[in-house]
């Protein structure tokens, strides 16, 4: 059986690539973020008291949790860690095809690789929907009416800035420039079955997706990066973001940058865990939060 | 020949009936390790009745549902842009360990017992089987601004939520106790819980009726027992 989720906060990296991309873009948004790597602090951040038999309390009661089918907490997790794997295995290719291209021999290979910006797209699509699908794998459907359950979800992507940010630069900003957003709808229209399995995430998504077959998934993602657009628009504009600002704000951290938006895209997704990373915090989170109350 | 092709007709339908039902037919959830301790979903109470039950926030706050599951339901409470402390109430069936803490606790509030966990965590067992909590976020809550935010739960309805005050009512009564709701149809409120304190609060419970209309059933059943 895999780690439980307080074991992976445990071990995630103080300091590579992915935390300092990260800390890059975490400083576009307000309140900022902290890499917290340890479950005990976490715990005890949650609990307002250090005291070390409550904290082992809790987190045992939060293993038993993790350790249930039926609560969740486990298959957030993992689809995170699905997006993460295709994302890295996606933006791999991209890094050969770079590569390839260069080489005079294998310069045909470099065609073989599928064309970028709708793949961009559906990559994008399948990463909020992996959002909503976490979502209510760890939290249910939180409150009695639609305006709780909005509440709830507004309450949860603030908490989540700045992987929200991360998805729009890495993933919607760098790789299709400054009006991706406006142009995801007609991108994501032109996408066929055939191209939703070229991405491996589908297939590690595809049961956990509502309705059956690849018509039904891609309606379901379209009306998902739909809703997520509106709440994603207002986010673009009230940080003010752009590849312009994304690019500036990871040279701080990761150091100058020589090359086109895209090729940092393409950099960031083979080299780097921003997904599961957070995906891993974000969890936790919720999970101790839960465990807190109820030892 | 055509006797053994009906055979083997028969056999390949029943081969194919069988390995049907296991595909498709829901059998993981037999298998143990689904839930917390393997205690069956249906012997807890719904995180979804729990809702209304939690305070109305004064002005200037705002209660924000964050977890709603079986069992289980989560809210923060919040000033402005900042949680001030995160209310919830679970069932301890799945955790029988945390009633424990109860045990020797002197405190009472609205006769239920009362506990504070560290600094900033107070807690109340309701009914011998909900317990309510209140965890101080942030910059932090005095025990007496937690203990008048636990007050302000509907204590009541929660405590009429457990089928096991059942036995308190006359024998022809008891099938039709609320409560029941919480149960899967059909299916008799057959798990109970070990009640170390019976004497316990649910007598003394009578005489706090100042909550006027959503108590009313939990009064209902609470009255025989007097």
């Amino acid at each position: 059986m895999s780690a439980t989720v307080l074991d992976r906060l445990d071990h995630l990296p103080r300091r590579n690539l992915t935390v300092l991309a990260l800390r890059g873009i975490s400083s576009l948004v307000p309140g900022g973020w902290t890499n917290q790597t340890s479950a005990d602090e976490l715990i005890a951040d949650v609990l307002g008291s250090d005291d070390p038999e409550l904290v082992a309390q809790v987190r045992s009661r939060a293993d038993a949790l993790n350790l249930s089918r039926h609560e969740g907490y486990r298959r957030a997790l993992s689809l995170y860690d699905a997006v993460n794997r295709s994302q890295k295995a996606a933006g791999g290719l991209r890094v050969l095809a770079n590569v390839a291209g260069a080489l005079p021999l294998v310069k045909r290979l470099a065609t073989l690789t599928p064309a970028s910006q709708t793949l961009q797209a559906v990559d994008l699509s399948l990463k909020v929907g992996a959002e909503m699908l976490a979502f209510t794998q760890v939290n249910g459907l939180p409150g009695d009416s639609f305006a709780a359950f909005g509440a709830s979800l507004t309450e949860y992507a603030s908490e989540a800035r700045v992987r929200m940010a991360a998805l729009v630069c890495f993933d919607a900003l760098l790789p299709l420039g400054d009006n991706a957003l406006h142009r995801l709808d007609a991108l994501l229209g032109q996408v066929s079955s055939h191209e939703l399995h070229q991405l491996p995430s589908y297939a590690g998504m595809a049961s956990l997706l509502p309705g059956r077959g690849d018509t039904a998934h891609l309606a379901f993602l379209r009306r998902g990066v739909d809703h997520w657009l509106g709440w994603a628009d207002g986010f673009v504009g009230e940080l003010g973001l752009s590849g312009q600002r994304a690019v500036r704000a990871l040279e701080t951290t990761l150091g100058p940058w020589h090359g086109g938006m895209e090729q940092l895209a393409t950099f960031l997704d083979a080299f780097t865990d921003t997904y599961a990373h957070t995906g891993v915090q974000a969890v936790a989170r919720r999970l101790v939060e839960r465990a807190a109350a109820e030892i | 020949m055509s006797r053994n092709l009906r055979w083997g007709i028969g056999l390949l339908l029943l081969a194919g009936l069988i390995l049907g039902a296991f595909l498709f037919l829901p059998f993981r959830s037999w298998l143990p390790g689904g839930s917390v301790g393997n205690i069956p979903n249906r012997a807890l109470v719904n995180g979804t009745n729990f809702n209304r039950l939690f305070p109305s926030p004064e002005a200037g706050e705002q209660l924000v549902f964050t977890q709603e599951k079986r069992g289980f339901s989560q809210a923060r409470l919040k000033r402005g842009s900042d949680v001030v402390a995160l209310l919830s109430i679970s069932d301890v069936t799945s955790s029988p360990a945390s009633r424990n803490k109860f045990i020797h606790s002197q405190e009472r509030l609205r006769s239920w017992p009362l506990v504070d966990q560290g600094s900033q965590a107070s807690a109340l067992l309701v009914a011998d089987r909900f317990q309510v909590k209140v965890i101080g976020q942030g910059n932090g809550m005095d025990s007496q601004q937690r203990h008048a935010l636990l007050e302000a739960f509907d204590v009541a309805s929660l405590a009429a939520l457990n089928p096991a005050i059942a036995p308190a009512i006359p024998a022809g009564r008891e099938a039709r106790a609320p409560g029941r709701e919480a149960l899967a149809p059909g299916r008799a409120p057959g798990l109970r819980l070990p009640r170390f304190n019976r004497e316990a609060p649910q007598a003394k419970a009578l005489p706090n009726r100042s909550r006027p209309s959503l108590s009313n059933r939990a009064n209902a059943v609470l009255e025989p027992a007097a």
